[in-house]
């Protein structure tokens, strides 16, 4: 029956919280991801960005045409903006300049399929954009798993690329390997000093995935300290990460990644602070994020380490995802007045 | 006191206190009419014992507290009756303002159930807002240990300033007060818990204290922060005390008063001034001389308005009690009642209405500011979608409903408003899964009022036969009523005098814990312990008469 509002009791003299409607809660977000796009942008060209314009493009225009068929109002949907967000976490989860129709196809399933056919916001027990990139991965994974090396600005094959009319022998021809995937395709007697050695990537590949993965953190930092995600699932996730990568590297140098390549050159800064904290799909309660969290870290080592694919943020989500209910059930804090003990 | 325990969760809304509480104090002036409504407290309405067309004065007894739960109420102007219909009584003033005062007593002097009766009898009941029967509240030493009395002068909401200036004009009344409950508790020490936006009042009770008599007094002084005037996150604040789940402060020792209380307490007594008038807010940027006033209650509202300068045309709705707790009042011909510590006229910008509400994203903020650790995201969830076992699990019944989640829900969903209509829900669901159990206990009722009455009946008629055949009758009754049975009479009695106890105890818990709800079948309950004691009494009697008839005259 509260009268008065955070939003509107602007005579507030301190204000402890400082919440904000839902709307400018997504424009923050989407603000804090401008340093990481923009290291990414400055690496890998303008594919980058035409990535994340098609898919937010792509994103209002399915949600409106899902929200009338639904027959709810569109307006004040595609305002809170949570579309756009989505599209622009999936337009930086793909390689650079992917062709429309993959990112389409990408976004039908994180809007129409993950979001509004589970009832729109606040009701998706997935996160979207990972489901759109999770299926794009186990549907296309020519497309999805060749990173371009670091390039110029504009190259001379953008367009051709993102139209989707570049012959196939030219796309492998242009594209690299991600750092985290050259190493696990490295030859099986190889040692890993000797890997390294032997220049395996293109040249500044390393230095632009640790310059954006930097990037990334910056912008995580900002949502830390505007107060829009809590520091319970990056921290759990890191953790996690970070201790369960240095005990596979301790086991076996040369056949695990060292928990700095984990860390800095995959998505992994990137899902902590962008992926993981969707609220939406994500546990609750604190120490349900802190389980939450470190379910995901453990998943992505795991994954990447004895599983089949080179990065696991996008499954590592889904499958705690999956987890949240069971987490929320067992995690309900113990309110003011009940003592230890007693249920 | 140095150290306060904290809480976690809390908000910080804006104050708006200073507007009402520079002026001073002041009398509203003397209603011409009163509307005084025959349920100003918890539980249930008071019975009218006036006729229309009486006359009665300040102070005359009105309507008869009915059941345990239960105020009386009195004549707040002095003047005629007019009308006495189901809910309220109206008298119309003869501008005399003639007084019916009872004796007054010193309380130091005069026993514990004469004062208890004092307060039964002047109608007072809890000011801060549930306006609880502060003579059950008195009477807990029966059931619990009492050490600490907390006067609750934390005054937490936005707006409300009537503890403030209450006792900034009358601390050294209000702790005297303090002491009159103490003693009757008896608790060994006063604990005041104020926060620290009233330096005006602080400093009135730093000098009060000094004088005061015979328990120690500590003056608490906490940081702002809403809700700290809530009794059990103030307990905690000041005692570092935990009442446990669904428990009372009694539970820990402690009994709480709002400070207004405590001086209508202390004048019951030593001026023998039932409850006729209280310190009432009136707020709020729609009138130009807000402050607090002295009203006679049952003046109405929009009297009460008009006097401190209301301006219609700025006027958007009329908010009763705080902002944040409070309820917009439908019609301003409505009374002041014992319960209404303040009244915000507020204009459109000042509390503009909720913009629409948008889904949930389970973005935590209301987590973050619940002061009892609940999870709100989660409780919206399951009240939407009814999930009734669900609320239970994540505790929807702790929730105190302070509001703090909905005023930073950024999605701006009235959380407050689901939890309440969840648990009435589940109050109902529960009430209609015992009816049988309330039928029966109906029946039970009936029975013990027949027996009671046949008791009467057999009373009634034994004596005309002792006063008729004096000789005659001892000698036959005395033969019928052998030692033995008296022994079981005995035992009966005592047995029913501990059910009604029992009774008492009961329904006083479920009282206090949930004053707004309605304990009919508890007062059944005890209504029909009440008449089993009272045929216990009768037949006792009898029988120690004819059992001592016989010795007389042998």
């Amino acid at each position: 029956m509260s009268m008065l509002h955070a939003s509107q009791a602007t005579d507030a003299p301190v204000s402890m919280t400082s919440t904000s409607p839902t709307a400018p809660l997504m424009r923050w977000v989407m603000a804090a991801t401008l340093p990481g796009i923009i290291a990414m942008t400055a690496w890998f060209g303008l594919g980058v960005l035409s990535n994340i314009v098609l898919a937010a493009a792509f994103g209002l225009l399915l949600e409106s045409v899902v929200l009338r068929l639904r027959k709810r109002p569109v307006v004040p949907a595609l305002n809170d903006s949570s579309a756009l967000l989505t599209g622009v976490l999936l337009g930086a989860s793909l390689p650079p300049a992917s062709p429309w129709w993959l990112i389409g196809v990408g976004m039908v399933a994180a809007v129409v399929i993950a979001k509004q056919l589970y009832g729109g916001l606040g009701h998706n027990p997935f996160n979207p954009a990972m489901v759109g990139y999770a299926l794009l991965l186990v549907s296309f994974p020519a497309y999805m798993t060749l990173w371009a090396p670091p390039q110029p600005l504009i190259s001379d094959t953008l367009w051709a690329q993102i139209m989707g009319t570049l012959p196939a022998t030219q796309i492998d021809a242009l594209s690299g390997a991600t750092p985290l995937d050259a190493f696990k395709q490295k030859a099986d007697g190889l040692s890993a000093a000797q890997f390294w050695a032997s220049d395996p990537l293109p040249a500044g590949t390393l230095n632009a995935w640790r310059m954006i993965s930097l990037a990334w953190l910056a912008g995580g930092i900002l949502l830390l300290a505007k107060r829009i995600i809590s520091w319970h699932i990056p921290a759990a996730l890191l953790g996690s990460m970070l201790i369960l990568a240095a005990l596979f590297h301790l086991l076996d140098a040369d056949q695990f990644a060292s928990p700095t390549l984990h860390l800095l050159t995959g998505a992994t800064l990137f899902g902590a602070f962008f992926i993981a904290t969707d609220p939406v799909s994500a546990a609750t309660s604190r120490r349900g994020k802190l389980l939450y969290g470190a379910g995901i870290g453990i998943l992505i080592v795991v994954i990447r380490n004895l599983g089949g694919y080179p990065d696991a943020v996008a499954f590592g989500v889904l499958l705690m995802n999956l987890c949240v209910p069971l987490i929320d059930l067992y995690t309900v804090p113990r309110p003011q007045g009940h003592y230890r003990g007693v249920p | 006191m140095a150290l306060t325990f904290d809480y976690q969760g809390g908000i910080y809304p804006p104050e708006r206190k200073s507007r009402s509480s520079q002026a001073s104090l002041q009398y509203a002036p003397l209603p011409a009419r009163v509307t005084l409504p025959l349920r100003q407290h918890s539980g249930r309405p008071a019975t009218a014992c006036v006729t229309p067309g009486q006359h009665v004065q300040v102070g005359t007894l009105i309507a008869r507290r009915d059941g345990l739960i239960s105020a009386d109420v009195h004549a707040s102007i002095s003047g005629t009756v007019t009308q006495v219909s189901e809910h309220a009584i109206q008298i119309e003033s003869d501008n005399l303002d003639t007084r019916q005062p009872l004796a007054p007593l010193d309380w130091r002097e005069t026993d514990a159930l004469t004062l208890l009766a004092r307060l039964d009898e002047s109608g007072v009941v809890g000011l801060g807002g549930a306006g609880f029967p502060t003579q059950v509240k008195a009477r807990v030493i029966e059931r619990h240990a009492i050490d600490t009395l907390i006067i609750n002068a934390a005054e937490c909401e936005p707006y409300i300033t009537a503890d403030d200036i209450t006792l900034q004009r009358y601390p050294g009344e209000v702790l005297e007060g303090a002491q009159l409950m103490a003693s009757l508790c008896g608790a060994g020490q006063i604990v005041i818990g104020i926060e620290d936006n009233k330096p005006e009042a602080i400093a009135a009770l730093k000098q009060a204290i000094t004088q005061s008599r015979p328990a120690p007094i500590t003056l608490g002084v906490i940081p702002i922060r809403y809700p700290s005037g809530s009794e059990k996150l103030l307990i905690k604040t000041l005692l570092n005390r935990t009442v446990p789940s669904l428990g009372l402060p009694a539970d820990v020792g402690v009994l709480c008063h709002n400070p207004g209380t405590l001086l209508a307490a202390l004048q019951a007594v030593r001026d023998g001034q039932p409850l006729v008038q209280r310190v009432v807010t009136l707020t709020g940027e729609a009138i130009s001389r807000p402050g607090n006033y002295w009203v006679r209650l049952g003046t109405p509202i929009d009297e009460l308005l008009a006097y401190a300068g209301l301006e219609r045309s700025r006027l958007d709705k009329v908010v009763q009690g705080g902002p944040m707790m409070g309820s917009t009042l439908e019609t301003l011909s409505a009374p002041a009642t014992k319960t209404t510590n303040c009244l915000i006229a507020a204009t459109q910008s000042e509390l503009p209405p909720a913009p629409p509400a948008s889904p949930c994203i389970r973005c935590g903020a209301c987590e973050n500011v619940c002061p009892v650790q609940l999870l709100p995201q989660q409780l919206h969830w399951y009240a939407r979608a009814q999930e009734d076992d669900k609320l239970e699990r994540y505790h929807l019944f702790d929730c105190i409903e302070c509001g703090a989640c909905s005023y930073v829900c950024p999605s701006h969903i009235p959380l407050v408003d689901d939890y309440r209509e969840a648990k009435s829900r589940l109050r109902h669901q529960r009430i209609e899964a015992a009816k049988a159990d309330h039928a029966k206990h109906r029946f039970e009722f009936r029975q013990a009022r027949l027996a009671r009455e046949e008791a009467e009946k057999q009373a009634r008629r034994h004596a005309r036969q002792a006063q008729n055949r004096p000789g005659a009758a001892s000698s036959t009754e005395a033969t019928a009523a052998p030692q033995a049975d008296l022994r079981s009479l005995r035992i009966a009695q005592t047995a029913a005098k501990a059910a009604v106890r029992k009774a008492e105890k009961v329904l006083a818990r479920e009282a206090q814990q949930a004053p707004n709800e309605s304990h009919e079948d508890l007062e059944m309950q005890l209504a029909t312990a009440r008449e089993n004691l009272k045929a216990a009494d009768l037949q006792l009697a009898q029988a120690r008469q004819s059992a001592s008839a016989p010795e007389e005259s042998p």
